[in-house]
């Protein structure tokens, strides 16, 4: 018999209680599917679901286990897939108009690495169309919302994925990280999510937002979690052409290991600058969790990093205006009003901006690799703002001054993903109005194992990522 | 362009022909202010990155594997 109830279970919990026959893949799954039903009105997080398939997958699952067969710690678990990633047979829109009726005839690698696992996908979910924005207000396939206040947005570009892991909709969903489309919204609703090093995991039959800074990567409730998920789809693809050879670590046997005498760097004038207040005392606050566990903090000059937002921007609007280039001939008219603005505007850049902004990257890359001769991690919040509402454009971060929301929210998020290091983002607290708030840990290349160490680590003794919106 | 240059519908006009991207006169107006401040950014971290002490550094367009 289950213990507990099957949506509050996390995937380690969920799969232990499916190995011992305390709960079955076909609970488990009617249980999601049951909640998709009653919450997803609402929310709006997934494109499609795949509920017959769903229910086929998890009657073979369940057989499977009653004749002794395990394939591993995702057999039998529900899990959500962002809807710009191949799902062989199930239409993958990408979030658009466009793609609205594109069925592929092959899996992205990180859904085949996931199917073979024995995991179960639930749904496609809501996106910002094409990647190419941070709120998820999708003029195609609806407005997805913050389950911990559906009057505000869940960030983006991965809102579905986040909205679906906080709604207890699926227990776990993969995401896309350009800019900070995973780590954004695992901030705004109170989950876990990592960007990995580029190359690190399979970016092949994904549709593609900026070939140099795309990656996919998890996104759960706890940091455990994301790991048995990042294990699975971690590794070299010969199909990605920017696919690493670096072998995959032990990253559970990571976890086990303490932070005692880890070095924690913060940026001068930037890492706890320009935020909310809420933002900046609950990151304050992890902080001296870490200090109290063993980290030592330490404050690092990084002369180049202001200009990072201008780099940022300028790389994701030239790439995607490449991509895009001949649907924006043919079907302008399909695109929703924001991103074929900004597509038209990635047109209008010079060569020399965008080769500019690349050698920016490699400027701000040394100054990291010198940086982490110091420290072991950087910290900075995930954003400097809490959830703001469905729609707004502008975001007030200090006193009454009123600013764009994609360069506001690119903060902090932009500046790994130029310099090519993976990123964690994990709840640490909540504002005034009930709404989450994430700090980041940015790591050296290759290095997610000290980045779920330390979250794993602040997990154990902190609670935030055990609470659950009231939906 | 320069950012002291102030981008107006005729620099967004004459950048149009040079993509070969047929945008009506409405949304070319739409995109001026907009592009103004991304050139304007843009233009600024071309002069930092154009500085001498700058000039050996390579764009990054692949990661190494370490």
């Amino acid at each position: 018999m289950a213990q507990g109830d099957p949506l509050d279970l996390t995937i380690i919990e969920a799969a232990a209680q499916l190995e011992g026959r305390r709960l079955s893949p076909v609970e488990l799954t009617e249980a999601m599917l049951q909640r998709i039903a009653k919450v997803d009105k609402q929310i709006r997080a997934y494109i499609t679901v795949c509920d017959a398939q769903a229910r086929e997958v998890a009657r073979a699952a369940e057989r499977m286990i009653q004749a002794g067969y395990c394939l591993g710690p995702l057999h039998g678990i529900p899990v959500a897939l962002k809807d710009n990633i191949y799902t062989r047979g199930v239409r993958t829109t990408a979030g658009s108009k466009i793609l609205s009726d594109y069925v592929p005839s092959e899996d992205a690698t990180v859904a085949a690495r996931l199917k073979r696992a024995g995991a179960i996908i639930v749904g496609k979910t809501n996106m910002h169309e094409f990647a190419w924005g941070g709120t998820t207000d999708n003029p195609h396939h609806g407005t997805c919302r913050n389950p911990w206040n559906p009057e505000r947005f869940p960030a983006g570009s991965s809102g579905g994925s986040g909205a679906a892991v906080a709604a207890r909709t699926c227990l776990g969903a993969l995401g896309t990280d350009t800019g900070g489309s995973i780590r954004l919204p695992s901030s705004v609703n109170g989950i876990v999510g990592i960007r990995p090093t580029i190359g690190r995991v399979s970016n092949y039959n994904v549709v593609p937002l900026a070939w140099t800074m795309d990656t996919v990567s998890p996104m759960t409730r706890t940091v455990e979690d994301c790991v048995v998920m990042f294990e699975v789809i971690a590794g070299y693809d010969p199909f990605d052409e920017h696919s690493a050879q670096v072998p995959v670590a032990d990253y559970r046997g990571e976890l086990g290991r303490s932070v005692h005498g880890l070095r924690v760097g913060l940026i001068r004038d930037y890492s706890l600058t320009h935020v909310q207040k809420a933002v900046g005392d609950a990151v304050r606050a992890a902080l001296k969790t870490l200090e109290g566990l063993g980290a030592r903090i330490e404050e690092i000059a990084m002369p180049s990093i202001h200009g990072n937002i201008s780099a940022q921007l300028t790389i994701e609007s030239c790439e995607p205006s490449a991509y895009h280039q001949q649907w924006l001939r043919t079907r302008a008219a399909d695109y929703g009003e924001d991103v074929r603005t900004l597509l038209e505007l990635g047109e209008m850049y010079l060569a020399t901006h965008y080769i500019q902004a690349q050698r920016y990257r490699s400027l701000l890359r040394k100054e990291f690799l010198e940086g982490f001769k110091r420290v072991d991690v950087f910290v900075t919040p995930t954003l400097p703002f809490t959830a703001t509402p469905c729609g707004a454009t502008e975001v007030v971060i200090e006193g009454n001054r009123k600013e764009d929301m994609l360069s506001a929210i690119m903060q902090f998020t932009g500046v790994p993903s130029l310099a090519g290091l993976p990123a964690l983002s994990l709840p640490v607290g909540f504002d005034p109005d009930g709404l989450p708030v994430g700090m980041q840990v940015i790591g050296r290349p290759f290095d997610e194992g000290t980045l779920f160490r330390v979250g794993h680590a602040y997990q154990q003794v902190t609670d935030w990522h055990t609470r659950s919106p009231r939906l | 362009m320069k950012s002291d240059d102030p981008v107006t519908n005729e620099t967004v006009e004459r950048l149009c022909a040079q993509a070969d991207l047929p945008l009506g006169p409405e949304r070319r107006t739409r995109l001026v202010p907009m592009l103004a401040g991304l050139i304007a950014a843009a233009n600024e971290l071309s002069r930092k990155m154009a500085a001498a002490a700058h000039q050996s550094i390579l764009p990054i367009l692949r990661f190494p594997e370490r």
